[in-house]
């Protein structure tokens, strides 16, 4: 009976989430010998995904159409505000019509891919592969035909982001209390984004910063500037900021 | 959408068609997070390549649509025509249609089309996404509930703790189970409601349970071909999200019958509106690496006559199961497409490489004459090699 008793417990368990370990949250990599000069390279802001929503008390995504047009203004307002302390010339990337968006809709999808498939097999443990677990390898390429994405533009660098917020419903921090009380660990709430960097010329993945548990509220224009910090951390060539207030969710 | 519409039972005839009021907001939290994340869908599906950018075709669909549910209840639809042989169809909250190439291809008439896209249409009237959701969130969270009583009942229970934990679990099975059981019965609903569209549309009412004799039917030829199982349609499963297609092929042919009414099929039109797209849909089909499935549907839309296009999907489908006796079958039915369509470059091609593999000198004048037709041909090189 007790063996029959672990099983279900091992059932129950599983099936409310476990908390992740602490230290992998935030991992960003940049291409062997990449530099960006200051002021010396035109970057194209491809539309950025955004998706903001509530959890509900069992886990599942519940879209909020007003949290995320708050998201997007905010975002794109504080992006405007951060293209300064990257050093560089940002454009942002018009929305095309015909054949070309049917390209573009397949780039961004394509980035997507490229993005989990660094952040799964590269940056956080679970299922890393043997050869890019070391030290200094960072070779990933969207191949070069991503260059017909900014023809007319002139862009150097392409710069994608995406950033998914899920708050936890009063549902889900009760059950999260209560279970507390029965020692199984609930998450309540998904905060997750990465922002990455492509060279035009060759297609290669040049800096991918991504961040599972990020912090700021993107519903108001503080969060959402604290947001974009988090997620152009580390730019290659950002100016620092003297004394800047560095994001203590790490 | 709709003032009110009544409640259908299960065991409900059919019911009256209700007032429809257009130009609807969403309202609420979840329906409009749910249309914004169709907005952004659809976004996607305008720009995708899967989907099929023929005006002519779209305009065609849509009119069959219109005559299906009414000019009122049509004229917000938006249809994408998606290149996918699998037969299905959906409809978003939103006002958005996704059809695909393999319902286009297994429809043998107008009338069969519109009885399936009326039954998508009745989903989004009867605003099946929305419900389906709430639905499942309240099935997600007596689960979610149910763990943490059976976690509290492991830590803190005492004799009873084990009763209390084989409870949780039972509520747990019964909260999953409820969400597929209401998906079928959502799908009834939306039947039901399908039917009452034909009812006031020209179409002819036993349509749509013919649909289900035959995809049973192929569903049967498949299972053969690959020497599995077939379905069981008296049973249904625990996961199935649709009643079964023998359940609906008899209420919906009891429904027909009591309903007394005549229509039309328009075969003809049909046929013709899909004529350009008929060779795409049946290579796509044919790369399903389904043959006896394939093969059963070819015979069924030919019936007694076999057109050129029949004929050269047939070749290409024996032709790449590639046993000697069906490179001897497919070069048969390759010449029969010759001679109906002298001017089809691909049946030489198909011919050739039939013969080549069965050691048939007559390959190297066939393959000839196909790079002769087609000079452009994207794989000369490779014939060539051939046929050195």
């Amino acid at each position: 009976m007790l063996r029959g008793l672990y099983a279900l417990v091992l059932v129950f368990g599983l099936l409310l989430s476990c908390a992740e370990p602490a230290a992998s949250q935030e991992k960003s990599g940049t291409k062997e010998g990449f530099v960006l000069k200051e002021k010396s390279a035109k970057i194209l802001l491809i539309r950025p995904t955004i998706k903001v929503g509530a959890q509900s008390t069992g886990g599942m995504f519940e879209p909020n159409a007003d949290w995320t047009v708050q998201a997007k203004e905010n975002l794109g307002a504080a992006l405007a505000v951060a293209q300064g302390k990257l050093g560089n010339e940002v454009i942002v990337a018009e929305e095309p019509i015909g054949a070309a968006a049917a390209k573009m809709a397949d780039y961004r999808a394509l980035f997507s891919v490229l993005a989990d498939s660094v952040i799964r097999y590269q940056f956080f443990p679970g299922n890393r592969l043997p050869s890019k677990k070391r030290k200094g390898v960072f070779d990933w390429t969207m191949g070069p035909g991503v260059a017909d994405i900014a023809t007319g533009t002139g862009a150097d660098y392409a710069l994608f982001i995406f950033t998914e917020d899920q708050y936890g419903s009063t549902g889900r921090k009760i059950l999260q209390l209560f279970a507390a009380m029965a020692y199984v660990s609930v998450k309540s709430g998904e905060h997750a984004g990465y922002a990455g960097l492509v060279d035009l010329r060759t297609g290669d993945l040049v800096w991918l910063n991504a961040d599972q548990a990020m912090g700021g509220d993107v519903r108001t224009p503080e969060g959402a500037q604290k947001r974009i910090g988090q997620l152009l951390e580390d730019f290659p060539g950002s100016v620092p900021k003297p004394g800047s207030a560095k994001t203590a969710a790490k | 959408m709709t003032a009110t519409h009544p409640a259908l039972a299960k065991g409900d005839t059919v019911p009256a068609l209700p007032t429809y009021s257009a130009a609807y907001q969403p309202q609420g939290v979840d329906e409009r997070g749910l249309w914004m994340e169709m907005d952004e869908a659809e976004r996607a599906m305008r720009d995708s390549i899967a989907v099929i950018n023929d005006p002519k075709l779209i305009q065609y669909v849509r009119e069959v649509v219109c005559r299906t549910v009414g000019e009122d209840r049509c004229r917000t639809v938006r249809v994408y025509i998606v290149r996918d042989a699998s037969f299905n169809a959906s409809m978003a909250p939103n006002g958005m249609m996704l059809v695909n190439t393999g319902l286009l291809l297994r429809a043998r008439d107008e009338a069969e089309l519109a009885s399936v896209l009326g039954h998508e249409f009745a989903h989004f009237e009867l605003r099946h996404s929305l419900t389906g959701f709430k639905q499942r969130r309240t099935a997600g969270d007596i689960f979610a509930w149910a763990g943490v009583a059976a976690m509290g009942a492991y830590r803190y229970g005492g004799t009873g703790a084990y009763q209390a934990m084989r409870t949780a679990q039972s509520v747990q099975i019964g909260a999953v189970r409820s969400v597929y059981s209401n998906s079928r019965e959502q799908e009834r609903q939306a039947d039901l409601l399908s039917m009452a569209y034909l009812r006031t549309s020209p179409y002819d009412p036993h349509c749509f349970s013919r649909i289900w004799n035959r995809l049973m039917d192929e569903a049967d030829a498949t299972a053969h071909g690959r020497k599995q199982r077939s379905t069981r349609y008296d049973r249904v499963s625990f996961f199935a999200t649709h009643p079964t297609d023998l359940e609906r092929a008899s209420y919906l042919r009891t429904i027909a019958d009591g309903m007394n009414k005549t229509g039309e099929d328009d075969a003809d039109r049909y046929r013709t509106a899909l004529a350009p797209w008929r060779s795409q849909m049946l290579a796509d089909q044919i790369k399903l690496n389904d043959f006896e499935g394939t093969d059963y549907l070819l015979k069924g839309l030919a019936g007694d006559i076999w057109t050129a296009p029949l004929l050269y999907a047939r070749g290409e489908l024996y032709r790449t199961r590639g046993n000697p006796r069906d490179l001897i079958a497919a070069a048969s039915f390759y010449r029969a497409a010759i001679s109906q369509d002298p001017a089809n470059a691909e049946a030489y091609r198909g011919m050739g490489l039939a013969q080549m593999r069965s050691r048939d000198p007559g390959a190297v004048e066939t393959l000839n004459t196909y790079l002769k037709m087609k000079p452009d041909a994207p794989d000369r090189a490779m014939i060539s090699t051939l046929l050195q």
